[in-house]
């Protein structure tokens, strides 16, 4: 029967990682490396990994970040970071990585997106989308970061990515970034209404039961987290969890 | 010998890192005379079916392969779009394949096109039709990951393996003699897809 | 070099410091007395135990918790967890996270946390920092490459004491299971640390405290933190902890003593008896003698099989601290060293001994202290290590 992707999202600066609240106040929460290792014995579904400074350093992810990981990781895995030409994706995933993760440049020359689709195939190449509900304006697509706005609104933005072929979204809630306390349901329903590919909800998530909300009302195909999995307790401990194979079964079989 | 076959479509490393685990002896080569001189091959992929077709030929490996899998009948395992290949047409770009299989590939026609969208990316159980040692210790409860938009199509109900379901049934393994194919990622699907790549590696 | 073992315990000539009476009994031993003399157990631990319990709970009241409790994820200070909620204290659960832990550690925590229902705080050391100080020690050649944590986590747990204004910090010592570690086998002390930080390391640690002496004494005398061990009063052995904390705190064995730790794993089952011919086995075999819990004949036969080493730890310790092959070789190769080639605060501690007696007496440091500094073991360790070196060669 098939399970929807339960997926640690993981924010890299420099070489470690770090965890935000509506993409402020990064907490350093260990080395990356130890992190894969403990989510391969607790058999993670997938793992994301995002350098948020690449785009500011003029850089891509690193390839050398990209190999270690590759060489410990048991489970599929994605990075985002800076990434904006086909050489750079062809170097990411012969590093090993399954599939890129394009924010910013997706905006700034969405071209890139139906050209990588075609080099690599839709199932390679991930897009996106942070969003961030701004005074009087609604709702509307934030790039670098979450530093500049783009006037672009979610859905039509998301539409427009599908249509140049990215084979799967990940839909960011900003505001509701590392709250915990549930993700934009509303966002992700009206996203996944609107486009055919799987949609990746994140942001937001605090308990198993937001994820099965996000599934079974928002349409979300993947539930993604970072906060949850890597918190624990009142006093947000670092502790890098991820629920058991019946905890995933009770809460998100269809 | 094992040979994984590098056609230039996707990343091979996972699948390396994989068979290494289970098997001292295998490498990764375009060369015809390392394919020739192969006592297993495998034939992995990610991408477009056209591209996959026109790399092999490009390669020169078509008649090779004919020969080695149809003739000698050397075992192959097919991955993903691997598997994909090994039927006689595709809908994806309209192309022929190796055509050892009698199949075609087709996308995903789901009704429910909100609640099962289009890659099928995740992880999802087999149902075993029939017995083979390729999945000796596989359980029908257990999970592999699958990340296709595409999935095949056989004519002849003897070559399915297993099926799986998305919105519909489709077949995820094929058996032909000593040709094989998952359409799920045994290297990246932890400790099951290890044991079905060991099984192959060793009870085939 | 002839080795040889004590008559009472498995300690033997791989301890540089060793030496025996007429009857053959180490030094070691004759601490493990002194300790037991110090934490009586039976009923007449139980009532110390007891008082210290009230003492706690008295200076704890109105406060969000009363005791701070260090935690690793290992048998002891689960136990520990079990033991403290059990006597009504209300503990701050503490982790120190260097970067090392393994998977099992990190469920043992979560678990005992969440089923006893007791907060947790985590101090993460800047996984560049630490590996650059950990792989320092190691290329000081010495047996103490774990200084680092140990160091750090007294450290840290001084310090979230005095933040959080907890006066109690509880250990999770267990002398009778453990049994006290030889000086020559891991000696540690601020100053060692910088030290070596300073000669081999490139950064400097600002994401973890090492405090110094000054920073120490503060907290001892003036702050008057106290470091309880509730372990060593009563009726200890690993198995029943081990039993408890698998029946009713969700636990899992990570293996060996202390395996709960990636690096330590490797440290104990390879790095120490390949290197320097040091194996911690023997220390708790011979704790387990002295209580009665094992004979010389198992204790011997646990130790004469080599330690077992986990396939692929090496290469992944190697990798995870960014060592080549050839770097790695050089550090297994060079001459040994000690705590003696460089400079540490052991001959200021040396001269202070008849203080830190009185201190002892006092109760404001642990009477263990004085037991194990207050000897003067400085020619039988350069000696020892010496004679090594030659021989290896």
């Amino acid at each position: 029967m098939y399970r929807p992707r339960v997926i640690p999202t993981l924010l890299l600066r420099n070489l470690g990682l770090v965890k935000s609240v509506n993409f402020k106040k990064h907490r350093y929460i260990g080395d990356p490396i130890n992190a894969v290792k403990i989510f391969n014995d607790l058999k993670a579904d997938e793992l994301v990994f995002l350098d948020i400074n690449a785009n500011k350093e003029n850089r891509k992810i690193s390839l050398e970040f990209v190999k270690n990981v590759g060489a410990e990781a048991n489970m599929p895995f994605s990075v985002g970071g800076g990434i904006k030409t086909i050489s750079d994706i062809k170097e990411i995933i012969n590093a090993g990585a399954e599939k890129v993760v394009i924010n910013t440049f997706a905006f700034e020359n969405p071209q890139f997106i139906k050209d990588a689709v075609n080099e690599f195939g839709s199932s390679t190449i991930v897009v996106s989308i942070d969003v961030k509900k701004r005074i009087f304006k609604g709702q509307q697509v934030f790039v670098l970061s979450g530093t500049k706005p783009t006037g672009k609104e979610p859905i039509t933005y998301a539409k427009q990515m599908q249509d140049l072929g990215a084979g799967e979204i990940i839909l960011n809630s900003i505001d509701n970034d590392g709250l915990m306390s549930g993700y934009d349901i509303e966002l992700i329903k009206k996203v996944s209404k609107e486009v055919e590919i799987p949609v990746v909800a994140l942001g937001g998530a605090g308990t198993l039961s937001d994820m099965s909300l996000a599934i079974n009302e928002g349409y979300a195909s993947a539930v993604a987290a970072g906060s949850m999995f890597v918190y624990h307790g009142p006093r947000k401990a670092v502790l890098i969890n991820y629920p058991s194979k019946d905890e995933l079964f009770n809460f998100l079989n269809k | 010998m094992i040979v994984i076959i590098d056609y230039g479509m996707g990343n091979l490393g996972s699948v390396l890192k994989s068979f290494k685990k289970v098997c001292d002896n295998v490498i990764i080569s375009s060369s015809k005379d390392e394919v020739e001189r192969a006592k297993k091959l495998v034939l992995p992929g990610v991408g477009h079916f056209s591209k996959g077709m026109k790399n092999l030929k490009d390669l020169d490996l078509l008649d090779l392969l004919y020969e080695r899998v149809v003739i000698n009948r050397v075992p192959i395992l097919g991955i993903c779009l691997g598997m994909q290949l090994f039927s006689k047409f595709s809908y994806e770009g309209k192309v022929e394949g190796l055509g050892w299989l009698d199949a075609e590939v087709v996308r995903f026609n789901v009704e429910d096109k909100l609640r099962f969208k289009v890659p099928h990316m995740g992880w999802n159980s087999i149902k075993i039709e029939k017995e083979n040692i390729l999945l000796d210790g596989i359980l029908q409860s257990e999970l592999f990951y699958f990340v296709h938009t595409y999935h095949i199509k056989c004519f002849d109900n003897k070559d399915i393996l297993a099926n799986t379901n998305y919105s519909y049934g489709f077949t995820s393994i094929i058996q032909k003699d000593n040709i094989y194919g998952t359409q799920f990622h045994p290297e990246k699907s932890h400790g099951k897809g290890l044991k079905i790549i060991k099984n192959f590696v060793q009870k085939i | 070099m002839e080795n040889k073992i004590c008559s009472k315990c498995i300690l033997d000539s791989t301890v540089p410091e060793i030496f025996f009476d007429e009857g053959g009994v180490c030094n070691y031993c004759k601490i493990n007395d002194e300790i037991m003399k110090e934490y009586p157990d039976g009923k007449d631990g139980d009532g110390l135990l007891s008082e210290t319990v009230k003492k706690i709970k008295k200076h704890g009241k109105g406060k969000k918790y009363d005791c701070l409790i260090g935690i690793s994820g290992g048998t002891d200070s689960t136990y520990t967890l079990h033991l403290m909620k059990k006597m009504g204290l209300r503990p701050l659960a503490v982790h120190f996270d260097n970067g090392w832990n393994s998977e099992i550690a990190v469920q043992n925590i979560k678990n005992a946390t969440n089923i006893l229902k007791i907060d947790l705080y985590t101090w993460v050391a800047d996984w560049e920092e630490f590996k650059d100080l950990q792989v320092a020690f190691l290329k000081s050649s010495t047996p103490d490459a774990e200084v680092p944590t140990d160091y750090a986590i007294i450290s840290v747990l001084l310090k979230v004491a005095a933040n959080e204004n907890i006066k109690y910090i509880i250990e999770g010592q267990a002398s009778r299971a453990e049994g006290t570690t030889p000086l020559g086998w891991t000696y540690h002390d601020g100053l060692y640390l910088r030290t070596v930080q300073k000669k081999y390391g490139k950064l400097k640690a600002k994401s973890f405290p090492i405090l110094s002496i000054f920073r120490l004494i503060y907290y001892f005398f003036v702050r008057r933190v106290k470091l309880v061990r509730p372990l060593e009063y009563i009726d200890y052995s690993k198995e029943m902890a081990k039993n408890l904390n698998k029946r009713e705190l969700g636990w899992k064995d990570p293996g060996g003593h202390h395996h709960e730790s990636i690096f330590t794993k490797f440290f104990q089952s390879f790095y120490l008896p390949t290197k320097f011919s040091i194996d911690k086995r023997k220390r708790e075999c011979s704790a387990k003698m002295r209580s009665g819990l094992m004979n010389r004949e198992e204790a011997l036969k646990e130790v004469s099989t080599p330690y077992p080493v986990e396939e692929g730890i090496v290469d992944y310790v190697i990798t995870k601290l960014g060592l080549s092959t050839k770097e790695f070789d050089e550090i297994m190769k060079a001459p040994n060293k000690s705590f003696l080639s460089y400079p540490t605060y052991f001959p200021l501690i040396q001269s202070l001994r008849w203080p830190i007696k009185i201190a002892c007496k006092l109760n404001i440091f642990p009477h263990i202290f004085y037991l194990k500094y207050g000897v003067n073991h400085t020619k039988s360790i350069k000696n020892y290590w010496e004679e090594f070196n030659k021989n290896k060669s």
